[in-house]
Formats: structure tokens, C-alpha cells, sequence
């Protein structure tokens, strides 16, 4: 009842622009993955090209590399970042304005000085192996995830949560833990999700800094079959694309709402 | 009264340029139950923070059972707290909130469970154990929050004003409700208020905050009666100002010689402060004094009625009598008001 109707003609508008939106965006996907799906040698559609890149031995490698690299640059994301941002936002500390400006940095530096200047100034056992990408995912993820999470905090009567979880026996780690993370939890997620989606995606800095990694190893492969090579961008496409959902699903967001039910 | 459970001495905070609290002494004793009352920015949210342990002295100490907390942080000092706003974690149930101060003392889901339906039903809310915060009103959710502030048994219960946010039903119903639940428990507890009736209502004793300091602390009925300064009574219920004369150890007010309590100098003219219902009113044809005000205003509030009368040119009074006793003093009718026999507070004109 309560449901805005709109006029029927701004309705036709609105689903003209949505079929309009999604062909923008379904249209290239469909041809991509008919594509994948043509085996021109039998001249019908199969699932060849897939299996021809899975049967490598490199495959599950740089799958498993890449899922690590992932949740570890997540990892380190949000343990550095939850506590910063709760703090900045109960301190109202000047140096919020700073650290907003910080995060902001890995979209303006190009990715080449952040590789030039990783490998010069990083430790050297810091590079040994291919761990020194996941703090660098982490920094380039920093700019969505800083906006998310702090948009998440300012959302919630963070004080109050905190002070209530303290008085009640809660340290500071339990009462963020406990308290704090899971009431934001949707926004603690898209933030997980933006630098998973990230760091499985990254290319550029891999490549610079020599690492191998999924993303290096498709472009590898794609340059010796062009139909396998579609046929792994669709697979590396949906494939993260399921693994966000499934997180997704798997922590649903907690909804808020002040008197709903009278006394 | 036992030995006093929870004491404060000399203890200041300043913030930048303002002094918070100006050297606050308090002691109260176990199951009591104290208002801390005044006007905001009086520092009574204040001295309660510093209480619970969510703020710092920068000096005097606050001690629990005789034992320094001072240096203690928040989540060690077993005291039990309800916010103004809101403050339930949306993520969990009702019986969840409540067992969260078990669960951090890591108390078995078992007994967490059932202590939390007991509180539940403690406050009323028997039904209420597996709805969010966000499937509760406000009322309720404030009652959840007390049952988790009791849960744990705290030596200390803290209510930062936490009917403010309630519409004045639900008010006066949860105002009755902490004062039995407190009663019940024989919880030592220290309520925050700007609301002088909510704070005369359910307190031992209150304590009137005023720019860092106590102005007084007493039983209500002594806040009420003898107010120990100017700001006490002018806080605390509707107070009349009247031009007054000293005359040797008495007051002569509205021609009338009451005994007094001075707050200033010992001669001459100064304003004694005399309540609504201290003011006599007579009609002119059942007194053979001479009239000397006209009565403004009449309105009737069931049991009482309320007058507004002026004497003189500038001098307007409120006056408070039985209903019965007003009739006939109607708006426009003389009178003859005087004050009753009893002791007044005299301030400086």
C-alpha cells in the first residue's frame, strides 16, 4: 500500500534504461562465453577449451597462489584498518583528514612507481617470495576499503556500542570483536570483497614485480590459443564472481531499525 | 545504612578551558540509590563516566567496596550500564544482550540462557528473548538494556538518563520499574537526570549538580523543603520572589514575620523564596485584612488549582491551593495573600 507507484510512462522509461543498462552489460559477457564455447575443430559447442587449460598442472598452482595471495591481502586489510578507523572515528582526531588523504594515494601513484619503490624499499626478506604482493594488494585495496568501512562506522552509534561492550566486561578486542565488526558486517564484507576481487584481478604489479600468479598465468597460456584463453577470462570471471556470492550469502547484514513495534 | 560501597574524593576533570568537575565528594551506601540531577553541562554525565571508568580523573579517586578503581579499566569494574540512546548490539537477540556480560566472564551458555530469561522476566519482556533490538520499542529496548546492566549482579548500577529518549508514558511506567527492579536487587545505584521529577520520584537521596559542584545532596523531601542555595530551590520545583526585609533574626515578607535562612547580608532589603503552596490565599469576603492582590489567573488541575496573583504594580506570584479552597477566587477577584508560618531562604536582591 504504503509502495510508490510511478506513472505508467516513467515506468516504460525505467525499463527501457534497465534493458538498455543490462544488454550494455550482459551482451559482451554472452559473446564472451559463446565464444569460449566453440570447438571449431568438431564444429559444435563444448566445454574443450576449459578442459584443456584445467588439465594443466599450473592451473590449480597459480588458482591456489592467487586464493591466498587474496585472502591474506584481506587479512591484513582489515586487521590494520578495522581498529585504525574505529579509532579515528571515537577520537574525532585531526589526523582523520590525513588518513583519508593517505588512502586515497595507490589511485593516484601509478602502479609502476609502487612497484619500483616496493622493490627498493621493502627488506629484502620481505621479497623473497610471491607474500610481498598481498601487502600490496592490501595498499591498492586501501582506497574502496578505507570509504567502506568508515562509512559502515559512522552508520552505527559506535561509542556507545563500544562503551556499552566495555562496561559490560569487554576489552577493547572483544568489544570490536564482538560488538563492533558484526554490526557492520555487511560493510565489513563489501570491503572483503572489493579486495578480494582486487587482488585476484591484479595484473600490472605482479607483472612488474616478476611474481606468477593466476592473472600473469592466463596471459601466458592465452598466447598460445586464443579460444582457451576467452575460455579462462570467463572461468577466472565467474568464478570469483560465485566465490563473492557465496560469501555473500554464507553473512547476511543484520538490519537496523528504531521502534518498530510500539509499547 | 551499611558502610558506604562506592565513594568519590576530590574528584576533578577538566576539559581545555572548563572545569567539569570541581572537586566532587560522594559517598553512597550499599543499595542506594542517588540522582544526580542538574542542568546540562553541569557535569553530572561527566562524574558518571569517570564512575563507570569510560573517563579519566585528572585528580581525586573513586573507590568501590574500599578498594581503589581509579586505575581500573571499564570492563574490569563489575558496574552495570544503561545509556540514553540506544545502545543494545543490533547483531543480537534480546537474550543474547542480556547474557553478554556472562558470556564475557565466560559463564556457560547453559546458565547464560537462563539467567537472561530471567532478567527478561524481571523486566516484563518474558516473550521477548529471540527478537532483535530493531523488533523492539523504545521502552522495551530500554528494559532489555536493563536487565543486561543486572545480569551480571554489578556492584554499581549507572543510568545515564535513560528515559530521556521515551515518550512520557512509557516514561513514567520504566522510572517506577528501575526504582522496584533496584529495590529488589539492592543494586547500589547512581542515576543521571536533568528531570528534577523523575529524579525526586525514585531516589534515596539527590544529589543537585551545578557548574562541577554539588550544590546539595539530601532525601528529596529535604531538596524540596530546605533548598541549601539560590539554585537548588530555583532548580527544584516552582519557587516564588519575593522582596523581603530582614527585622532581627526574622524576615518580614508580604507582611508577614517568618523566620529565615540567609544566603546574604544580614540587613535591609533582599528576596525571599517562598514555594507556591507556602502562599495563603484569602478571599475578600472571608478576611477582615486588608486586600492587597488581584488574581490573574485561575486554573483548575483536578485536585489543586493553580493561581496566578499580582500585587502591587510588578510583582506577580504563583500560588497552589486545594481545589476546594480556591473557589470564588476567580480571575479579576481581590485577595489577600500572605505566607504561611514556617522557615525561608533569603538571597541577595
Amino acid at each position: 500500500m504504503a509502495k510508490v507507484k510511478f506513472p505508467r510512462r516513467s515506468q516504460l522509461v525505467l525499463g527501457l534504461t534497465l534493458v538498455v543498462a543490462s544488454t550494455y552489460v550482459v551482451l559482451p559477457l554472452a559473446s564472451a562465453t559463446e565464444f569460449s564455447l566453440r570447438q571449431p575443430a568438431k564444429k559444435n559447442y563444448g566445454l574443450d577449451n576449459f578442459s584443456w587449460f584445467m588439465g594443466d598442472p599450473d592451473f590449480v598452482k597459480y588458482l591456489l597462489i592467487s586464493l591466498g595471495l587474496a585472502a591474506y591481502s584481506a587479512l591484513i586489510l582489515l586487521v590494520v584498518l578495522v581498529p585504525t578507523t574505529v579509532w579515528l572515528n571515537l577520537s574525532g582526531s585531526r589526523f582523520r583528514r590525513m588518513v583519508e588523504f593517505l588512502s586515497l594515494l595507490p589511485l593516484v601513484v601509478p602502479v609502476v612507481a609502487l612497484a619500483i619503490g616496493a622493490q627498493t624499499s621493502l627488506p629484502e626478506f620481505a621479497q623473497t617470495d610471491e607474500t610481498v604482493l598481498a601487502y600490496m594488494f592490501a595498499v591498492l585495496a586501501l582506497p574502496y576499503a578505507y570509504r567502506t568501512l568508515d562509512t559502515g562506522l559512522r552508520s552505527i552509534p559506535l561509542g556507545t556500542l563500544i562503551e556499552a561492550a566495555r562496561s559490560l566486561g569487554a576489552g577493547w578486542v572483544r568489544a570490536i570483536l564482538r560488538a563492533v565488526i558484526p554490526a557492520i558486517r555487511g560493510t565489513v564484507l563489501n570491503a572483503l570483497f572489493m579486495t578480494l576481487a582486487l587482488s585476484l584481478g591484479e595484473f600490472t604489479l605482479t607483472s612488474l614485480l616478476h611474481w606468477d600468479t593466476f592473472t600473469t598465468w592466463v596471459t601466458t597460456m592465452s598466447q598460445s590459443n586464443i579460444l582457451g584463453a576467452i575460455a579462462l577470462s570467463m572461468f577466472s570471471l565467474y568464478a570469483v564472481f560465485a566465490l563473492l556470492l557465496a560469501i555473500g550469502f554464507a553473512v547476511r547484514q543484520p538490519k537496523f531499525h528504531e521502534n518498530s513495534e510500539e509499547e | 545504612m551499611t558502610s558506604s560501597t562506592l565513594t568519590l574524593r576530590g574528584v576533578t576533570r577538566r576539559f581545555k578551558d572548563t572545569v567539569a568537575l570541581d572537586s566532587i565528594d560522594l559517598d553512597v551506601s550499599q543499595g542506594e540509590l542517588v540522582a544526580l540531577l542538574g542542568p546540562s553541562g553541569c557535569g553530572k554525565t561527566t562524574a558518571l563516566r569517570i564512575i563507570a571508568g569510560l573517563d579519566r580523573p585528572d585528580s581525586g579517586f573513586v573507590s568501590v567496596g574500599g578498594k581503589d578503581v581509579s586505575r581500573m579499566s571499564a570492563s574490569k569494574r563489575n558496574m552495570g550500564m544503561v545509556f540514553q540512546s540506544y545502545s543494545l548490539f543490533p547483531n543480537m537477540t534480546a537474550a543474547e544482550n542480556v547474557g553478554f556480560g556472562l558470556e564475557m566472564r565466560f559463564v556457560k551458555r547453559r546458565t547464560r540462557n537462563m539467567r537472561a530469561a530471567e532478567l527478561l522476566e524481571m523486566v516484563g519482556l518474558p516473550d521477548h528473548a529471540k527478537r532483535f533490538p530493531h523488533q523492539l520499542s523504545g521502552g522495551q529496548q530500554q528494559r532489555v538494556a536493563l536487565a543486561r546492566a543486572l545480569a551480571f549482579e554489578p556492584d554499581v548500577l549507572l543510568l545515564d538518563e535513560p528515559l530521556s529518549a521515551l515518550d512520557a508514558q512509557v516514561r513514567a511506567n520504566l522510572r517506577d520499574e528501575i526504582r522496584r527492579l533496584q529495590l529488589e536487587t539492592h543494586t547500589t545505584t547512581i542515576f543521571v537526570t536533568h528531570d528534577q521529577e523523575e529524579a525526586m520520584a525514585i531516589s534515596d537521596r539527590v544529589a543537585v549538580m551545578n557548574q562541577g559542584k554539588i550544590a546539595q545532596i539530601a532525601p528529596p523531601a529535604e531538596i524540596y523543603n530546605s533548598p541549601s542555595d539560590e539554585f537548588v530551590a530555583g532548580f527544584v520545583g516552582q519557587m516564588n520572589r519575593i522582596p523581603a526585609e530582614v527585622v532581627g533574626d526574622k524576615l518580614r515578607v508580604l507582611e508577614t514575620l517568618v523566620d529565615r535562612r540567609m544566603h546574604a547580608p544580614a540587613t535591609g532589603a533582599v528576596i525571599a523564596l517562598v514555594r507556591p503552596e507556602n502562599l495563603v490565599v484569602e478571599r475578600a469576603d472571608r478576611t477582615s485584612n486588608p486586600l492587597n492582590a488581584v488574581v490573574e489567573a485561575s486554573v483548575f488541575l483536578g485536585p489543586l488549582t493553580k493561581l496566578t496573583l499580582r500585587v502591587g504594580d510588578n510583582l506577580r506570584l504563583t500560588a497552589v491551593m486545594p481545589g476546594g479552597a480556591a473557589v470564588g477566587l476567580h480571575a479579576g477577584a481581590s485577595a489577600r495573600v500572605y505566607v504561611q508560618n514556617g522557615t525561608y531562604l533569603a538571597v541577595e536582591k
